[in-house]
């Protein structure tokens, strides 16, 4: 089996005889070896929950950051190479601006979700006079979550550019285990503090460590507040609800 | 000795146009004369242009900037179309407007905008430009050849400026359409008298909100309906001739 | 240098064209002159002459006057049509109208078109064009009927149609196509008609109605209002304003107020002049 994918596993732009992309599935891969991502949608809003992994005791969890906001109405939670997410993130909040200042409306979940997927198709070799373009694939997934005139609504991205509206999904090295606990929790009549719950719960099966307000990162989009994280107090509020 | 020479782009092509917002409809007018100096180059050149179906942009000043501005905004909300599934709202218009005109700060499109049409809310609205992009949203608005003559007019009928409610009633904050469409018939006729660019004919676009009925254009002869969403905005136009002298 | 002077001449007083000099040249703009920006024609017929003018005026590009009388009377059998400058037309044509009254009076002759033609461009030439006055001069005497154009520069054309004004090249395209020698009367009349149509139409300088006039032997006719193809339709609304309803109204006791007082005492002195 490996025999014949070195030969077609080098360059991100050749396919293989049987039609497949080696180096953009390696990406969706690598993304199998991130922190644990949940996002769940409700009609009052978006949660998205992270596993916040500490390799060391001297690591100050509060410098993890894979929870970011794009704009106003909208929030991003990421799972892989977070540090490809930084330049998609980068795009995405341009992109919002620039909606906002053209056209004097926030910009679709939807639209900013394509324009991020536009993205993370720009690899490969650069065109003349195209300066320096990434080489690679990026190594990361994301859920991006808004409301906009449509409602809350959460979205997923991969590397190879795809992206798929989800009501409850799970990315990162436990999402197998937490989409089918989602599948079998979710339902669409959910209040957003069920949702924290539920984010909560599965990511606390998945994880290793014991849940606490400092190895886990929760944020929500929701109408009233747009896109807000939770500071330690009111995580911690949250993390005692869901334990009682 | 050392020479000057000079190119000017632009030109003055004549013509007026106007718009006034109801409560729920926008009314969209302006002649048909196209000019240069003291010869007509078109009797019919129209002024007025249906954007969406809720949204009309009247354009006047140099023609032929006029004309690639209009292109240009048809273009940017096709592609608006195709990004984002929707028309693009009519304050997205404005401000999309805004952006286009203030691109050529320093090499200006010689036109003035007026855009009318209904808002997300429902409500009519009216938007002025001038050539560099700044943009304001009113109840009523006249521009070009005739705006010194049709203004002043229309801050006296729709504003009732210098006019005084009679005792123990007030002004009405919106007039009903067919008030509204024999003020638009009236100032145009009345700058056809006395400004030498306007005539030959007039285009008076209205725009129904949801739920308005075509009432005041019933007594109006020759409207015709140009498009309907299936939410019920409705575009209709009147065409009416002006002199031609 | 002209300067003001007690002693006022005949002719025109330039005692203000220092000071307008000045102000020009500070950047103060001339108030801009009523101009008749204008169709006029002039056809030779059978048996005379027909003039033709439209009745608009304008200042810039509003209308100043909707029905404007373009035919000038210089004598019973002699018209001129005037394009240009307003004022230039109508004192020009007028001052030779009486020049023409007084010449015809000492020599007891009805006067020439010729004559008139003389007078026109003597007077317009001294003027170096700053008379803007373009004119075309019909008329039949003695010698037959004659048609003039002249220029505001004093140069001045004989021929059998002619046109002047903003309008002239609309007017003088039907012309060229239509006219011809020994036209009856009218014939001539419809063909100056369509002339100044053609001037109203076409020209924004031009508009409203259609003057003519006929000139035989025998007979003037002056015609106003020969065609009226630009009449104003009604209004769709009535703009009266109900009593009560504007400032003047509610506050004309306000006003009244404005009225000064006023007392007269009778001036009495010990030197008072005696009158009796």
């Amino acid at each position: 089996m490996f025999l014949t994918r070195s030969e077609y596993d080098r360059g991100v732009n050749t396919f293989s005889p049987e039609g497949r992309l080696f180096q953009v599935e390696y990406a969706i891969e690598a993304i199998k070896l991130g922190s644990t991502t949940v996002g769940v949608r409700t009609r009052d809003g978006v949660v998205l929950g992270v596993e916040k992994r500490t390799q060391s005791p001297l690591l100050e969890s509060s410098s993890v950051e894979k929870i970011m906001e794009i704009d106003r109405h909208l929030g991003c939670a990421m799972s892989g190479l977070t540090a490809d997410a930084r330049t998609m993130i980068d795009h995405a909040r341009v992109t919002s601006q620039n909606h906002a200042f053209t056209y004097d409306e926030k910009i679709k979940v939807e639209s900013v979700t394509q324009s991020v997927c536009d993205l993370a198709l720009r690899f490969g070799e650069s065109v003349e006079d195209e300066g320096a373009m990434m080489s690679r694939p990026f190594g990361v997934a994301l859920l991006i979550a808004g409301i906009d005139e449509l409602g809350p609504q959460l979205f997923h991205t991969d590397p190879s550019g795809t992206f798929m509206r989800y009501e409850a999904k799970a990315i990162g090295s436990g999402s197998e285990a937490a989409q089918s606990e989602l599948q079998d929790k979710y339902h669409s009549q959910m209040t957003l503090e069920e949702a924290q719950n539920l984010t909560l719960r599965v990511l606390k099966q998945v994880m290793e460590e014991k849940l606490d307000q400092h190895n886990v990162e929760l944020a929500q989009v929701t109408v009233d507040k747009g896109f807000e994280i939770l500071d330690e107090e009111s995580l911690k509020a949250v993390i005692d609800r869901m334990q009682s | 000795m050392p020479q000057q020479r000079q190119f000017n782009p632009y030109s003055e092509n004549g013509g007026t146009i106007l718009a006034i917002a109801g409560a729920d409809f926008a009314v969209v007018a302006g002649d048909t004369r196209q000019s240069e100096g003291y010869s007509i180059q078109t009797r019919y050149a129209p002024k007025v242009f249906r954007l969406t179906d809720k949204a009309v942009l009247a354009v006047n000043g140099f023609a032929a900037d006029g004309n690639i501005l209009v292109k240009t905004v048809k273009q940017r909300l096709e592609w608006y179309r195709h990004a984002h599934a929707k028309d693009m709202p009519l304050r997205a218009i404005a401000r999309l407007i805004q952006t286009i005109l203030y691109a050529k700060r320093f090499f200006p499109y010689y036109v003035y905008n007026i855009l009318g049409g209904i808002e997300e809310d429902g409500t009519g609205a009216v938007y002025s430009f001038d050539p560099v992009g700044s943009y304001e949203r009113e109840a009523c608005r006249a521009a070009g050849a005739a705006q010194a003559l049709v203004q002043p007019f229309l801050d006296n009928q729709i504003y009732f400026k210098n006019q005084k409610p009679k005792p123990g009633q007030s002004h009405p904050t919106h007039l009903p359409l067919d008030h509204v469409l024999s003020l638009v018939i009236d100032s145009f006729t009345s700058a056809t008298e006395r400004h030498i660019e306007v005539g030959d004919g007039l285009e008076i676009y209205v725009v129904l909100a949801r739920g308005h009925s075509a009432q005041g254009l019933s007594n109006i002869p020759g409207a015709q309906e140009i498009s309907q969403t299936d939410e019920g905005e409705r575009v209709f136009v009147v065409r009416r001739d002006l002199k031609k002298d | 240098m002209a300067t003001a002077s007690v002693y006022k001449g005949s002719g025109f007083d330039f005692s203000n064209h220092v000071r307008n000099e000045f102000l020009g040249s500070r950047g103060v703009k001339l108030p801009k002159a009523t101009s008749t920006g204008t169709t006029i024609v002039g056809c030779l017929f059978k048996d005379g002459i027909v003039l033709g003018a439209d009745t608009r005026a304008t200042e810039g590009p509003i209308v100043a006057d909707k029905n404007c009388e373009k035919i000038h009377f210089i004598s019973e059998s002699i018209r001129c049509c005037g394009a240009g400058t307003a004022a230039d037309t109508e004192f020009t044509t007028a001052m030779i109208s009486s020049s023409i009254e007084l010449h015809a009076l000492s020599t007891g002759r009805k006067p020439r078109v010729v004559t008139a033609m003389t007078m026109l461009k003597q007077y317009l030439f001294r003027y170096q064009g700053h008379v803007g006055a373009a004119l075309v001069l019909g008329g039949v005497d003695s010698t037959g009927a004659h048609l003039f154009t002249v220029a505001p520069h004093g140069s001045t054309d004989k021929l059998p149609y002619v046109t002047m004004g903003s309008g002239s090249l609309a007017a003088m395209a039907v012309f060229e196509s239509q006219w011809r020698p020994n036209l009856e009367r009218d014939e001539a009349t419809k063909l100056v008609a369509a002339a100044i149509s053609a001037g109203i139409f076409n020209d924004l300088g031009s508009g409203s109605n259609v003057d003519v006039c006929v000139i035989t032997k025998d007979k003037t006719d002056m015609i106003r209002g020969f065609e009226l193809p630009n009449e104003r339709g009604r209004k769709e609304r009535k703009y009266t304003f109900e009593r009560g309803t504007t400032d003047f109204h509610v506050n004309s006791e306000r006003i009244r107020r404005l009225v000064a007082e006023e007392s007269i005492t009778p001036f009495e002195s010990p030197e008072a002049m005696d009158t009796t």
